[in-house]
């Protein structure tokens, strides 16, 4: 492949400071890339941290993150050689911090596969500055969820048995089993993701090929890249299947988490059997993901120098959706103990007023602060536009959407139908390091991605710089 | 099952392996002869077939081996032609609880025990178990049993030790001193003649009968009132109104298997017959019989003796004499004394009243004078029939010359036969046991005695021994081993004793062994065909009963009792029993015991203090907090405190039987020993304590922690008899059901079998039974107490306890058990979410788990809204010591970790009944020929299994007799099983209490 000929083809260059200037108008909205940058600022902007040494800071967070997974990888294999006994999961409760993990973590991906599919969808274009680092915080997101799938087992290297493969044993999984259908569901989220990132991430590693020195890495960015050399067809035959996988990516926004809530919601233990669950669960999803991608990105726009690409504006819309999303959990847990007064079941009626004045009901209480109150803040615009306050209003919300997985895991399972089965579960050092493992998994994943791969997706932005698209009416557009 | 078997015709047996090579028996395979095979003779020289048998078997269990005993052993009715691998082999003996004997069938595969039930043709055991028998199998295989005789802590053998005693013996009887071995309470008639002629003979020696818990205030008040020395035992089943003042019959007494299954067989009223008896219990603390009681009066330990005499005086007793006895004790005039007085006269002589063993003889005395008032004592109708649980009140005497012998130093050796007095005697007994030089200690345990002694000596257990044993009411049967003793060398107590006495004096016992010994005492089996039969049904024959009491009463000297030897109990706050798991310690080692939870506070692995809510708020104690409980003169014992309702005022109670601190892994650490607690002359009962909080606390390992039902949901459905009555001439429906259109697929059609069973609420008393017969019968592993605390425990079956109040405004508690079980749901929830198949339903409607199969999501275990499903969290059997894994059922898989397993209904004998059915012809299983282990084990009776296909099955025809429900009917699981309504029987209780009650 010739970089010179793609270099001369490739958007970035058919730009210049002049078509730039020319075309800009007065924003009636607020741009999108402050600080008017040129294509090629934008190049180098996100290139140069690819490009630079790994400085001090870098190195020592990712030697602290990778220590957490390390330790959570030995965790692990000491959970293996024992048996899950040694977490603290009893009788009646059998599933604890390790779904309510899983389910955390497949929550987190939501925001990214929102991102990056149903905002695509609807030309939401201040999307860009945030896609990249979303999608790719799905795809670890997901690995950090396989991870608790996996090990929550009785008998991990017996994994395979849950997919359906043409065996000696002539045994087939069972269909009926939402557990399946959880197999199925994060395969494809997984999978689509992933590809749905790649697919995204061609034209950047090209750029990636032509812009770095070192001779290696170029030819790595090369074999990534698949070719790219930004003629109109490949553009063409891009953007058809960037809109394909946003497509097939928008139903999985629904649907992974649809499935997930089926675990519990086709269940007979009160608490879990309820049909409010699936919309609750993705709402609950997108709100958590969010919040996660709000904690990074705060973090990476200070670190990374990245303020004029991901904006206050990009802050400010997140931090509407996050408040929208939390009415939505917050009315969720309205209805909830609304139906359970309202049908009438013993059972039910119990396990509500048992979660919020039980054994569990820190918890909850736990749960209604950070999704429900805190996020109320939001309602004005001065405080969705401070970035100290939505850093820790993401925390809370990351810390209130786990202990909603929490809460409803546990606090259902540990009193249910039979008073004389009733238990109470508390983890141990085992799941506890295990869950930091999983954290650190995710965030040396997330370093390692911010350094090596393009994190702000550039071909995009320079799509909507000012006047980037002159052949656009971007009269109306503004 | 047994009776299944009992149709093949009576076989011709050989005696011995001589007669089988010569010719008199032939058979066509010569490949599995018991005898030659498996009991190796070592003087013809040993065959290849022999050493590689041998070999291989030693290799399995390392120092001990499984083989058949060298005498001719006789199976049960089953008739086994050669061993044949794969097939148990039944065996009947007999089992020795202190003084009660209980008729067992032992299963055997490959010649080692593994599973114990009663014998159905032994009329005590009645084809029943405790879970005290059943767990005798675990003690037979356990790793801390004295492997190897020990001389001065070194290592010897038994010959050598047994020489050693014998020796020291002889020396000390030379110097003039006196030689006393110290026994247990036991009913074995062959075993005292064996005593009688080494006394004999070696003038030296006594025996002394030193009990770990002896009661003799019964004895002595009918010694004074009827001329008997002993006590006497009811039979339940003839009462209609029972009442117990402070008698935990259904608990902690050593007939309680008898009692169970007597009491509740008029406990099971039908729509034919709306009749059962009544329970009527007055006590201080919580027992396991209070918990069965019809009404339950909570009374403090010095009423017991003025609410005998009220209600003697109200049922107007005839002798003016004991009238005017009844009245030193302060006659009280109390609710519980109308209430009791008016349900025994109503009931007349189908009534009876018991005193706790553990109260005085007055209370005893005045409760016979009720019982003679009431008639139910002879008359043509006697209550109590046959006789006379040798348990005197000579042996108290007995103890006493022994301890004053030890004193003044006139006893050089002692030598203690499977007791354990260092652990469980009196400061008094401790004190003088260790003035006598020369201690040596035989038995199967090792345990704090051993530790005291310089000789120890292995001795064979039950299972690997001969004997025999004499019910009470006079059955007498032979104590069969059905293993050879798995420690090399060790012999039976009775073998050691004979050696022991040859040693002293040759010739003091002409047999060479107790074998031999049995044969020519046992005079009622002389020739070969009644012993075989003896041998076969586990009874012996044409024994007569002994001599039915004497019924008239001698008022004056019962009135001299009553006057005079009556206890002041107003200081006493604290009640002690044996446990109800582990006894009085003896099986402290056994894990099956002791993590079996305790029927009432549902506590494993430790002993509690038990204490109301005021009281624990008086001392400032939490539920596991540390108290320490001191009586001056005695000692004192650190316990947790556990906050159990139902308790009188200011009342505690503790268990005896933990604490121990020598004998083996299982008991290290496991609560305190209340022995301590005990003087002189004491062994249960009510005692004067202090208690004050201690630092720290505990986690205790319970398996069900306080949950009162505050809301309505219908998990125990009860009536009252009247109700039940009414209900009757109403509609005479059975089972209730779900009949809406809940599914739009069409059900499943079960075409062969259908297996289902049936729960009866108001037979069940808690005991645990089941829970450990399924334990044996399935391989549940013992996990210990962390686990147990982490709310892991395996067991299939558990007994669900649940307080109710008997009305409203009550402060009164009912405790109500339900045994809690895979329900076998035929729409189970558990099924349809295991992602890999690996529980799923048979065509016969059973729940199938299978273990290789699961993964282990633990997904079905959170869709059980039974919680019945057990996970195994790590390898239970990682750390387990040879010769335990001996104890395991073969038929049944032992589960690894990572796997759920739950009740599977004991498929494994389904597949057997279905198997015997075939080979008989059948197209079907009989009904009855498939039992479950937890039915066949209960008591009570509460548990019936069958074919649900078949409207004739006795699991469908109860459910047609009396009202059945199914637990979480409303959810649509559609369980297999169906609890019958838990019945009580108010009448007239429920009248007095509207006027107590306003």
């Amino acid at each position: 492949m010739n970089s010179a000929v793609s270099a001369t083809l490739s958007p970035s260059t058919t730009s210049t400071k002049a078509i730039n200037e020319a075309f800009h108008d007065e924003p009636l909205r607020e741009p999108l890339v402050l600080g008017k940058p040129t294509l090629n600022d934008v190049t180098r902007k996100v290139l140069d941290i690819i490009e630079s040494k790994p400085n001090i800071k870098f190195l020592a967070a990712l030697s602290v993150t990778l220590m957490m997974a390390l330790w959570g990888g030995v965790c692990i294999a000491y959970t293996i050689y024992e048996g899950v006994g040694v977490w603290g999961l009893n009788s009646p409760v059998f599933w604890g911090w390790d779904i309510t993990n899983f389910v955390f973590w497949i929550g987190i991906g939501h925001a990214g596969t929102l991102i990056s599919a149903i905002l695509f969808l609807f030309r939401q274009k201040w999307r860009t500055a945030i896609n990249r680092s979303a999608e790719a915080m799905t795809i670890f997101a997901v690995i950090c969820a396989l991870t608790f799938v996996l090990m929550h087992t009785g008998r991990q290297w017996l994994f395979h048995w849950l997919l359906p493969y043409p065996n000696q044993m002539n045994m087939w999984v069972n269909f009926r089993s939402p557990l399946m259908w959880d197999v199925f569901a994060v395969n494809t989220y997984g999978t689509v993701s992933l590809l749905f990132w790649f697919t995204g991430l061609v034209p950047d590693f090209a750029t990636a090929r032509n812009f770095v020195k070192s001779k290696i890495a170029s030819r790595i960015y090369s074999i990534f890249s698949l070719g790219w050399v930004g003629s109109a067809r490949h553009w063409h035959t891009y953007e058809v299947a960037y809109m394909i996988f946003a497509g097939i990516s928008t139903p999985l926004v629904l649907s992974v988490h649809t499935v997930v809530s089926f675990d519990f919601a086709t269940s007979v233990i009160p608490g879990w059997h309820t049909t409010i669950f699936p919309p609750y669960f993705v709402a609950g999803a997108i709100f958590s993901g969010f919040a996660m991608v709000m904690t990074l990105l705060i973090i990476a726009r200070e670190v990374l120098g990245l303020k004029d690409y991901i904006t206050l504006k990009h802050l400010d819309n997140m931090n509407k959706i996050i408040l929208a999303t939390g009415m939505m959990v917050g009315y969720a847990y309205a209805m909830e103990f609304f139906i359970a007064w309202y049908s009438g079941n013993t059972y039910e009626r119990f396990v509500f007023i048992n979660r919020a004045t039980g054994d569990y009901a820190w918890s909850y209480w736990i749960m209604i602060s950070c999704n429900v109150i805190s996020p109320q803040v939001y309602w004005f615009k001065k405080l969705r536009r401070n970035v100290p306050l939505m850093f820790i209003i993401s925390i809370f919300v990351n810390i209130g959407m786990w202990f909603e997985r929490f809460t409803i895991i546990s606090t259902s399972l540990h009193h249910d139908y039979l008073p004389s089965s009733w238990g109470y579960y508390s983890p141990t050092w085992v799941e506890i390091s295990i869950f930091t493992g999983s954290m650190g998994i995710f965030l040396t994943l997330f370093l390692l991605f911010a350094k090596f791969v393009p994190m702000l997706a550039i071909a995009e932005i320079k799509g909507v710089l000012p006047g980037a698209q002159p052949k656009h009416h971007h009269h109306e557009e503004h | 099952m047994l009776n299944a078997m009992k149709n093949t015709k009576t076989k011709k047996y050989w005696k011995n392996s001589e007669d089988f090579i010569n010719g008199k028996q032939s058979h066509s395979s010569d490949e599995f002869r018991p005898d030659e095979e498996f009991a190796p003779s070592f003087e013809n020289g040993v065959s290849r077939r022999t050493f590689m048998a041998l070999v291989s078997a030693s290799m399995a269990v390392g120092a001990v081996a499984c083989r058949r005993p060298d005498h001719r052993l006789v199976p049960t009715v089953q008739a086994v032609e050669y061993l044949t691998p794969g097939n148990p082999i039944h065996y009947t003996t007999v089992y020795q609880q202190k003084n009660a004997a209980y008729g067992l069938v032992v299963k055997t595969s490959e010649s080692r025990p593994t599973k114990i039930d009663g014998n159905d043709l032994h009329p005590i055991s009645a084809g029943k178990s405790t879970a005290l028998i059943q767990s005798e199998l675990l003690s037979l295989y356990d790793p801390d049993r004295i492997r190897r005789a020990s001389v001065r802590n070194g290592d010897s053998s038994v010959p050598n030790a047994l020489l050693t005693i014998a020796q020291a013996i002889q020396k000390q009887s030379t110097e003039g001193k006196l030689t006393r071995f110290l026994i247990e309470e036991h009913c074995s008639p062959a075993f005292n003649t064996l005593i009688t002629e080494i006394e004999t003979k070696l003038p030296n020696v006594k025996f002394v009968t030193i009990p770990a818990v002896s009661t003799h205030s019964q004895a002595i008040a009918n010694n004074a009132g009827i001329g008997i020395n002993g006590e006497l035992v009811p039979d339940l089943s003839k009462a209609q109104c029972i009442v117990s003042i402070d008698a935990d019959i259904l608990g902690n007494d050593k007939f309680s298997l008898y009692h169970v299954s007597k009491f509740t067989t008029g406990r099971k009223p039908t729509h034919d017959k709306p009749e059962m008896n009544q329970l009527i219990i007055a006590e201080s603390t919580l027992t396991v019989s209070g918990a069965a009681a019809d009404k339950r009066f909570v009374v403090s330990p010095s009423e017991f003796e003025s609410i005998l005499a009220g209600i003697y005086q109200k049922i107007s007793g005839s002798s003016p004499e004991l009238v005017s006895a009844a009245t030193s004790l302060k006659p009280s005039n109390s609710a519980a004394v109308t209430t009791i007085s008016a349900a025994l006269m109503k009931a007349g002589d189908k009534g009876i009243i018991i005193a706790g063993a553990h109260l005085s003889p007055a209370a005893h005395a005045v409760a016979l004078a009720i019982n003679s008032a009431l008639g139910s004592i002879g008359l043509g109708q006697p209550l109590y029939q046959g006789d006379i649980v040798p348990n005197s009140s000579e042996k108290r005497t007995n103890v006493e010359q022994f301890i004053n012998d030890c004193n003044n130093g006139s006893v050089g050796s002692l030598v203690f036969c499977n007791i354990n007095p260092e652990y469980n005697g009196n400061p008094a007994l401790k004190s003088a046991l260790v003035k006598v030089k020369n201690r040596f200690y035989m038995g199967v345990n090792h345990n704090e005695t051993a530790d005291i002694c310089s000789v120890s000596v292995p001795t064979a257990h039950f299972l690997e021994s001969w004997g025999d044993a004499l019910s009470f009411e006079g059955t007498h049967s032979i104590q069969q081993p059905m293993i050879a003793p798995l420690n090399d060398g060790s012999m039976s107590l009775q073998d050691s004793l004979i050696q022991v006495a040859n040693y002293v004096q040759n010739g003091t016992i002409v047999e060479k062994d107790y074998y031999e010994f049995l044969r020519r005492t046992l005079t009622n089996v002389p020739d070969k065909n009644t012993w075989e039969k003896a041998l076969r049904d586990g009874i012996i024959p044409a024994m007569s009963r002994l001599d039915a009491p004497i019924v008239t009463l001698n008022t004056t000297a019962l009135a001299s009792i009553i006057t005079s030897n009556s206890i002041n109990l107003s200081s006493a706050n604290c009640f002690v029993a044996p446990s109800y798991t582990v006894g009085d310690g003896e099986t402290a080692n056994n894990g099956w015991l002791v993590e079996s939870p305790d029927p009432i506070t549902k506590v494993t692995w430790d002993n509690v203090l038990c204490m109301g809510k005021e009281k624990a708020e008086e001392l400032g104690v939490e539920q596991g907090d540390l108290v320490k409980v001191s009586r001056a003169g005695t000692g004192s014992i650190t316990v947790a405190a556990y906050i159990q309702p139902g308790m009188a005022e200011g009342m505690v109670s503790v268990a005896l039987g933990w604490g121990r601190t020598s004998g083996g892994k299982v008991l290290q650490g496991n609560g305190d020993n209340a022995f301590r607690l005990l003087a002189k002359n004491e062994s249960s009962g009510y005692i004067p304590v202090t208690i004050e909080k201690a630092n720290g606390s505990k986690k205790l390992a319970v398996t069900q922690t306080h949950q009162t039902i505050d809301d309505d949901r219908e998990i125990i459905n009860e009536i009252t008899l009247a109700e039940f009555a009414q209900n009757h001439s109403k509609n005479g429906h059975g089972e209730h059901s779900v009949s809406l259109p809940l599914s739009i697929v069409s059900d499943v059609t079960y075409k062969g079998h259908r297996w289902g069973m049936t729960i009866d609420l108001s037979a069940c008393i808690g005991c645990n039974a089941c829970a450990v017969a399924c334990q044996s019968e399935n391989n549940i592993p013992v996990i210990g107490r962390e686990q147990v605390a982490n709310g892991r425990i395996m067991t299939w079956i558990r007994l669900d306890r649940y307080y109710s109040k008997p009305h409203e405004n009550s402060e009164d508690i009912e405790v109500n058990y339900m045994p809690m079980l895979c329900q076998h749901c035929e729409n189970a929830p558990c099924e349809n979410v295991c992602p890999v198949a690996a529980t799923t339903h048979s065509p016969e409607g059973l729940n199938e788990m299978t273990y290789n199969r699961c993964v282990g999501t633990k997904y079905c275990a959170n869709n059980c809204p039974f919680k019945v499903r057990r996970f195994n969290w790590l390898n239970y059997h990682k750390n387990e010591r040879q010769p335990m894994d001996l104890v395991y059922n073969p038929d049944v898989t032992v589960r690894s970790r990572g796997v759920i397993e739950k009740c599977s209904f004991c498929v494994q004998r389904i597949n057997h009944a279905k198997y015997h059915a075939k080979d008989q012809g059948h197209t079907r299983v009989k009904d009855g020929d498939m039992v479950t282990a937890c039915q066949q084990a209960c008591p009570a009776g509460a548990i019936y299994f069958g074919d649900m296909n078949d409207p004739n099955s006795t699991v469908m025809k109860m459910r047609s007799k009396r009202e059945s429900y199914k637990v979480l009917e409303e959810i649509n699981v559609r369980p297999s099983i169906s609890y019958m309504y838990k019945v009580r029987n108010r009448e007239p209780i429920a009248k007095t209490n509207e006027s107590h009650h306003g």
